[in-house]
């Protein structure tokens, strides 16, 4: 049962490798808040990447409204004379620059061109944010058996965080 | 380990916690072994992102963070050995720094080592825009790795070195995950022998304990 799986997932990928060479779109992954997404990327000449508005909401959830670019209560504005940057219809798809987007947010951005992979980093307003409260920042991270912990789990104990490493 | 474990079991503090944490892109299949042979009491969690290494703009292991039972930071990254096994490496002695770790314990916020708010500030450095590139660059690169594309992952694993030179967790790891020698020209020793004196870690600073 999986073998099949398996088999029809690798043929759908080569299917879709060897269709997106007839046209201008190509597959791509994007790796947003850590969660790689595959999504259909625009390659016209460019070097941005451009994905449609249903890609960036599965990617990113992120979605396009009046007043920015949003997710929850989080709006980014977009700079009304630069819409043209961000935003493109082309056929039946609306078309969203997701790395002009990046640099508007102050986002960092690796690019893997052999393997199409995207890698975005965490916005300037999400770095460093506790170098003015000094609160520890969280995360929560498995242990050997695979159980998660969370650093407020240990709020009301000193906590000594020391890291190691195996290399 | 084994190191910390002894020491966490005879301080036997009910308002204390070490959380320990791998910086290995291997995740358990690598860290694993260590932690069980330990058998730790206390907390040992496994980061195959080196999620921490770049939440707290580390750069080697290593690494301490005091952190208070309100959350908030007391001491910023220092190194941190429980032992002297490497001391002829690095020349730090682990001694007074377990003597301040039982001294905060005991006295909380107390403690001559605790720093204050003004202090820890002073300490801690906002990342440098290259050092946002490099965590990304390295973050893609362990993605190609565990994609089981490890040859198309070495030019951004250097990418991530180039734009934080100072990062040996960023240079350790990524030369643990292939042949240092052939695919990045170098290895541990050579570079740890290139620094010809200039101390490996940042240099720790305990405040002078008066003995009675």
């Amino acid at each position: 049962m999986l073998k099949t799986l398996v088999c029809i997932a690798i043929a759908s990928l080569l299917a879709a490798a060897t269709s997106s060479a007839a046209t201008d779109k190509d597959r791509a992954a994007v790796i947003y808040d850590g969660v790689p997404t595959e999504v259909t990327a625009s390659s016209e000449a460019s070097k941005d990447l451009w994905i449609t508005m249903d890609d960036l909401k599965r990617a990113t959830r992120f979605v396009v409204k009046p007043q920015g670019v949003c997710r929850d209560e989080l709006c980014f504005p977009l700079p009304a004379k630069r819409k043209a940057e961000f935003i493109s219809k082309r056929g039946a798809d609306t078309w969203f620059n997701l790395t002009a987007f990046a640099a508007l947010v102050k986002q960092p951005v690796a690019h893997d061109e052999k393997n199409g992979v995207w890698y975005f980093g965490k916005r300037d307003d999400e770095r460093g944010t506790y170098l003015a409260s000094l609160e520890a920042p969280s995360f929560t991270l498995p242990d050997v058996n695979g159980k998660m912990h969370s650093l407020a789990d240990y709020r009301g104990k000193k906590v000594l965080l020391v890291t190691w490493a195996s290399w | 380990m084994p190191g910390w474990q002894t020491f966490y079991h005879d301080l036997n503090a009910k308002n204390f916690e070490i959380i320990s944490i791998a910086q290995d892109t291997g995740g358990a299949k690598d860290a694993a072994p260590w932690i069980t042979a330990a058998k730790p009491e206390y907390t040992a969690l496994i980061d195959d992102k080196h999620l921490v290494t770049q939440l707290y703009n580390m750069v080697n292991v290593p690494t301490a963070v005091w952190i208070n039972e309100k959350g908030m930071i007391v001491r910023p990254n220092e190194v941190a050995y429980v032992d002297n096994r490497y001391k002829a490496m690095h020349g730090i002695d682990a001694g007074p720094y377990l003597d301040a770790i039982r001294d905060w314990v005991a006295n909380g916020d107390r403690s001559t080592f605790v720093m204050s708010e003004q202090e820890v500030k002073e300490r801690l450095k906002p990342p440098s825009p290259e050092r946002a590139m490099a965590d990304v660059e390295f973050a893609l690169a362990e993605y190609l790795h565990k994609n089981g594309n490890t040859a198309d992952a070495i030019a951004h694993f250097k990418e991530a070195q180039r734009l934080d030179p100072d990062n040996w967790n960023y240079k350790r790891q990524a030369w643990a995950l292939s042949d240092a020698e052939k695919n990045y020209g170098t290895s541990f020793m050579k570079e740890v022998q290139k620094l010809n004196g200039k101390p490996y870690y940042a240099p720790r600073k305990l405040p002078e304990v008066k003995k009675p």
